[in-house]
């Protein structure tokens, strides 16, 4: 096999901003996906899958104008605009109120799970992925703390599934904020939120008449940690304020029946990039990563725009953040090399359909010379050599090797493994 | 914790960028210009980057914080937290044209070419002013594109206006006030921020104190 390396022509390339994902990449992609669809299924969420194109008025419904700018774009033939989904909240609230909660039994709430591909059409030249995975939840139908409580603890539980020993989820309340500001003046709000949400804080205290509100924004980025609740009491002035902190108290110490309250932080400053949030919000961040691991939070009036008048909160986590912040491993090679000699082929794929059969995953190929060394490099467990003297298994770890029979055989290579691959594929 | 790491631009920014973190004594000497990381003190480094750069290395958390000028933050629109104006390096941003185009300038349906390090700012400055416009956009040199007949006009930072005058330009309208700003990436703000705070506070501290 060789490759001809000819002149830069644009079909060896992906376009901008996607990418391949080859082994052993694609592996620990759908190795991680499985774990987290597996954490999700234990807390009795249900996986939903949505197209991934909607019509654009769809996604601006939910997530209002400002995504316009941000999505890939299709016309349809007909002339109707569609959109690649950016995010899989709006779509899901879409599925929820046109079509699952209607003949779902009142007052029962719905667990919903994704594992999607996701895509936007960031500006070229931004070296940010266009098109990435997230896996995520939506609990629809429970507008208390115990809902939020819940999709905090199973973002924290994933992430530490998905092993990352460091991360931390930071937990605030919009409606804190939020609060505060509509006091204010129409013209002074919009610039306000306008420089909170490109987090512009310089300056930002000179846009205000109020100078309570003036010392609250200078102090807002650094509102987390230890002690923030007790830093923002003073600034909650309003009945709906004090309650959001209050919220977020309650939620912490909720937290803790769940064993992940070590990992939790009051966060008062975070502010997200959708539009629909509407209460408790969350991000989580490792070492490692300029962004945060994954995010969420209460939207209880984005599905009252598709129709239905239903709380609900959840969170979306980035696939490829976490995988970044992993350490690489090499991936999980197939456990048994088979190198049949041209004679002993026939025998050779129905040994190796028989240990298929039974779980074993088997790369069946031509005996050569330097199969050992592959299985080495490869990180095979086993090498079965079958030549016309017999059946010889192989031990890269040891680099020992023994004559067996096929009962032997079939006994050692069916043993369980310790393999992390095998508790993650199902 | 890793140690905090902060980006400064090389250029128009740098050395007054690089006399602040000593004041605040974060470096002892003062780094030539060409160096890339330079260690600080109490396991700090400084890295040293092209402006036009800063707010990358920011964004994706190579670096937890940088000093950038207000022009990068407008033309690049990146998700960073914009903290302190850290009181130095003033310049506005300009329409700047040749006399002989001056009248067009006064028909504002008039297409207009205009050269400018600014492609985006302009395009926005220019939509709301409507008044049609074709950006060529250049690295350098901005003020000698009317002279050679590539643009009508230019987009670009006054100080003294000294440029300008040398080549002829008279300046018709103001696009926006720049100085330079301290910006932190949203990961390190949170995850850092017992190294990042005190930084943020000494230059708040340093800018007051630059403006009495």
């Amino acid at each position: 096999m060789r490759v001809r390396n000819g002149v830069n022509r644009r079909w060896q390339h992906v376009p901008e901003g996607v990418r391949d994902l080859a082994p052993p990449e694609a592996a620990r992609h759908s190795a991680l996906a499985a774990a987290v669809r597996g954490e999700f299924q234990r807390w009795g969420y249900a996986e939903v899958r949505t197209p991934p194109v909607e019509y654009l008025e769809t996604i601006v419904r939910g997530a209002g104008p400002g995504i316009q700018d941000h999505l890939f774009k299709i016309v349809d033939s007909g002339g109707a605009l569609l959109v690649l989904r950016p995010e899989m909240t709006v779509p899901i609230a879409r599925l929820a109120a046109t079509r699952l909660l209607p003949g779902a039994a009142p007052g029962r709430p719905l667990r919903l799970c994704y594992v999607a591909e996701v895509f936007r059409g960031q500006e070229t030249g931004r070296s940010q992925l266009r098109a990435f995975t997230q896996a995520g939840v939506e609990l629809l139908g429970e507008g208390t703390l115990d809902a939020d409580a819940e999709v905090i603890a199973l973002a924290a539980t994933c992430l530490r599934r998905a092993g990352v020993t460091d991360a931390v989820v930071h937990v605030g309340h919009l409606g804190f904020l939020d609060d505060l500001l509509a006091a204010l003046p129409t013209d002074a709000q919009d610039d306000i939120r306008a420089r909170l949400y490109r987090k512009e804080f310089a300056g930002i205290e000179h846009a205000i008449p109020d100078p309570s509100l003036a010392g609250l924004l200078r102090l807002l980025p650094d509102l987390h940690g230890e002690g923030a609740l007790a830093r923002a009491g003073p600034f909650a002035t309003s009945a709906r304020s004090r309650a959001a902190l209050r919220d977020v108290e309650a939620l912490v110490a909720r937290l803790r029946d769940y064993g992940v309250a070590d990992v939790v932080r009051v966060d008062l400053s975070i502010i997200r990039d959708f539009s629909y949030y509407t209460g408790v919000v969350f991000e989580a961040y490792g070492a490692g990563s300029g962004y945060p691991l994954l995010g969420g939070g209460r939207y209880d009036t984005l599905l009252d725009r598709f129709g239905a008048d239903c709380p609900a909160t959840g969170f979306a986590l980035g696939l490829d953040r976490v995988l970044s912040v992993l350490p690489a491993d090499s991936g999980a090679p197939t456990a048994v090399l088979l190198a049949a000699d041209p004679e002993r082929r026939p025998e050779a794929i129905q040994l190796a359909m028989e240990l298929r059969r039974g779980g074993v995953p088997v790369l069946a190929s031509v005996a050569t010379d330097d199969a050992m060394l592959q299985a080495q490099q490869d990180g095979h467990r086993w090498v079965v050599r079958m030549t016309g003297e017999g059946i010889v298994l192989w031990d890269p770890r040891t680099a020992t090797q023994r004559p067996v029979d096929r009962a032997t055989l079939l006994a050692v290579l069916r043993a369980p493994s310790d393999d992390r691959v095998i508790e993650w594929s199902h | 914790m890793e140690p905090l790491t902060l980006a400064i631009p090389t250029g128009r920014l740098f050395a007054e960028a690089a006399a602040l973190l000593q004041q605040l004594g974060l470096l002892t000497a003062v780094p030539r210009e060409r160096t890339l990381v330079f260690p600080a003190s109490n396991g700090r480094r400084v890295l040293i980057a092209k402006p036009a750069d800063i707010l990358t290395y920011v964004e994706q958390g190579a670096a937890d914080a940088g000093i950038v000028g207000k022009d990068m933050l407008l033309e690049q629109e990146r998700d960073v937290y914009e903290l302190v104006d850290v009181g130095f390096g003033f310049c506005r941003g300009v329409v700047a044209l040749p006399e002989a185009q001056l009248d067009r300038w006064r028909h504002p349906g008039t297409l207009l070419r205009i050269a400018t390090k600014y492609p985006h700012i302009t395009s926005r400055f220019f939509e709301r002013e409507r008044r049609p416009v074709e950006i060529v956009e250049l690295h350098g040199s901005v003020e000698l594109a009317p002279r050679v007949g590539l643009a009508d006009g230019i987009v670009d930072l006054v100080m003294t206006g000294q440029t300008l005058r040398d080549n002829l330009l008279t300046e018709v309208a103001e696009v926006f006030q720049s100085s330079a700003r301290l910006v932190v990436n949203r990961v390190s703000l949170r995850t850092k921020a017992t190294l990042v705070q005190p930084l943020v506070e000494q230059m708040k501290s340093a800018a007051a104190a630059g403006a009495r």
